[in-house]
């Protein structure tokens, strides 16, 4: 109540139409700015990792250094470590997933831009399903279709009868959860970060506005923000990094003599 | 205000999972770090103790969303 | 080797939310159609003993 007093107008809280974006141009939602974020971080990273590698050195300069750093990184402990002997096919998809990913959530914390594109859910979505045909199409050709299904729907060691409860579940979590799970995973933590700035930063300007008390107390609300821009940074990389992993895993699943 | 009481019900029965799967992860790895051959002893018991917490959220999540 | 226990635990995780939803989701329509109220925590029973079931075979038993 006391702070409905002091307040000078109605505090309106942040809300999931702070993500949907006016078109810059035109009348297509094709032209809007998350559009326009996924773009820009194609050509960054394509320019980035062009740049980094076209004067290879034996002793690399800093960015290529930087580049390599990036790159072995997702070959060693996310191929390697995971996939086993076969890893070397799956490192430019995995690569080019991480890298994008990692570009799209960074642009959250970046100013002037601070928009996750992948907190729009169709991103994720399209992400999800690249992977979703990739370790499916990799399982079918390595086990057969009829080999390949079994396996996953039929486990061994059961009496007959509980198939009839079992398959329905193990169907479930290999065709609908697991890519559902993995584009939400995504989509949630990327649209919760940004919901949390906006709610600091939207929060404080609308304190500067109201009494010389609120005023003060305004600082500690945008201290917060930049503090939790760190955090957020911490969540991106984590993100990145978790969707590759598991992109890894199921790819590494589906290549397994058994599961 | 506009919502069901079911999501803050749901807010509510999360805390008890979340606090029991961040126990079971630092049980699971402080015996790692103290005893890292003991690895496959500890981790079906962790996998169990997850499982057994986890449960009790993704009820409440599926209970959130069908009562009214 | 701690990747693999982190695909373990999402995979469990899976397993407990597929379980729950089919199960659940089946019982929840069969009390719709027939104007019961039994089914869908029966459902639901069914559900997360199955998960845990597919847990115990694949991730415990196995070690």
């Amino acid at each position: 109540m006391l702070t409905e007093t002091l307040l000078s107008g109605e505090f309106e809280p942040p809300s999931a139409a702070d993500f949907q974006f006016a078109p810059i141009f035109g009348d297509s939602i094709l032209f809007s700015k998350p559009v326009f974020l996924v773009a820009l971080s194609v050509i960054l990273i394509a320019s980035f990792f062009i740049i980094s590698a076209r004067k290879a050195a034996i002793v690399p300069s800093r960015l290529q250094f930087a580049g390599e750093g990036v790159y072995s990184f997702v070959r060693n402990s996310i191929g390697q470590d995971v996939i086993g002997p076969e890893f070397m096919r799956f490192v430019p998809f995995l690569f080019t997933l991480f890298t994008f990913v990692l570009c799209n959530n960074l642009f959250g914390i970046i100013p002037f831009l601070q928009f996750p594109s992948m907190s729009r859910i169709g991103f994720p979505i399209a992400l999800a399903v690249f992977t979703y045909v990739v370790y499916h199409y990799v399982g079918i050709k390595h086990h057969g279709l009829k080999k390949y299904v079994k396996d996953i729907c039929f486990m061994p060691g059961v009496p007959k009868w509980i198939y009839v409860i079992l398959t329905p579940v193990e169907f479930a979590t290999y065709f609908i959860v697991r890519p559902a799970t993995l584009s939400l995973r995504l989509f949630a933590n990327m649209f919760a970060g940004h919901l949390l700035l906006l709610v600091f930063t939207l929060g404080g300007e609308h304190l500067l506005a109201s009494t010389i008390f609120l005023k003060i107390l305004s600082i500690f609300s945008f201290g917060f923000a930049v503090g939790l821009s760190f955090f957020e940074f911490g969540i991106e990389c984590l993100q990145a990094y978790i969707f590759t992993l598991l992109t890894a895993l199921y790819i590494a699943g589906a290549l397994a003599d058994e599961h | 205000m506009t919502g069901t009481m079911a999501i803050v019900g749901f807010g509510l029965s999360t805390i008890g999972p979340g606090v029991a799967t961040g126990l079971v992860f630092a049980a699971y790895i402080n015996g790692i770090a103290r005893q890292p051959e003991a690895r496959g002893l500890l981790q079906p018991i962790a996998f169990l103790g997850f499982a057994l917490a986890e449960a009790l959220a993704l009820i409440g999540l599926v209970l959130a969303f069908v009562l009214k | 080797m701690a990747v693999h226990d982190e695909g373990a635990f999402w995979s469990i995780f899976g397993y407990l939310l597929s379980g729950l939803v089919i199960w659940g989701g089946i019982g929840h329509f069969v009390d719709r159609w027939m104007g019961t109220h039994l089914f869908f925590p029966g459902g639901l029973l069914l559900g997360i003993s199955s998960s845990f079931y597919l847990i115990w075979m694949r991730f415990i038993k196995a070690k």
